[in-house]
């Protein structure tokens, strides 16, 4: 059974405005951590990775973070 | 938006008469008057309806805070936004309805940013189990009751005792 935030509070969608939850997944300069740290599935890695994308272009989350 | 016009356009092979679920997240210029927010979104609404597209769900648009500076036009000057009204709406349409939204979108001048993009029925929010709270052991624990009995075990002088019978006694 994977460990990962997902899988453990049995999310099945990643929206991008659920901001709290994608900023559990990239890291202090603003960067998507990888299925390393994340321990997401390759399914759940994508679609995070595209909800990120959207929060970013929202100006949800930051492109960049100094 | 590049990637909008993408997602939109890999579905148009065929099926064009198949309803598609949608999402329009948006965010209005920080100078609209709050009266007129509500006139911008019943005017993506109507546009909504006028391509036949119903209705799933609806965020309102309320005052965020901006992770960066979006830069907008406001007659001829520019102007940079480090906030804005930010709301959704997740509705049913056919293709071309989003692609003729998506147009009209680009032409509504209030909106200083929008994305539209295909999505799911289901709700999407994540619904976080409430965080466990850590048990930490109290060390300024106030024991209320002990100073209570103190306070009333102070001492009491005799004529103040004997007046207190005496009224008691009196009734």
């Amino acid at each position: 059974m994977s460990n990962n935030i997902l899988t453990q509070n049995d999310i099945q969608h990643v929206d991008y405005k659920d901001i709290d939850l994608l900023k559990q997944f990239i890291n202090p300069h603003g960067r998507v951590m990888s299925r390393k740290k994340t321990n997401l599935t390759a399914k759940q890695q994508r679609a995070v990775e595209a909800a990120v994308k959207r929060a970013r272009f929202m100006a949800l989350l930051p492109y960049i973070q100094k | 938006m590049a990637e909008n016009d993408v997602a939109i356009a890999e579905n148009d092979t065929e099926n064009v008469d198949i309803l598609r679920v949608y999402e329009i997240g948006y965010h209005i210029s920080p100078s609209t008057k709050e009266e007129d927010i509500e006139k911008t979104v019943s005017a993506i609404r109507s546009e909504i309806e006028k391509q036949g597209g119903s209705f799933i769900a609806e965020g309102a648009p309320s005052m965020a805070r901006l992770a960066y500076s979006i830069e907008s036009r406001e007659g001829t000057k520019r102007v940079e936004n480090d906030r804005s009204y930010f709301g959704w709406l997740k509705f049913e349409a056919k293709i071309d309805a989003a692609k003729a939204l998506e147009e009209s979108l680009k032409a509504n001048k209030s909106l200083i940013r929008f994305i539209l993009f295909r999505t799911v029925r289901e709700d999407t929010r994540a619904k976080m189990k409430a965080p466990q709270l850590r048990e930490v052991k109290r060390t300024d624990v106030i024991k209320a009751a002990p100073r209570r009995a103190e306070e009333s075990s102070e001492p009491v002088s005799e004529v103040d005792l004997d007046k207190a019978l005496q009224d008691i006694t009196a009734e």
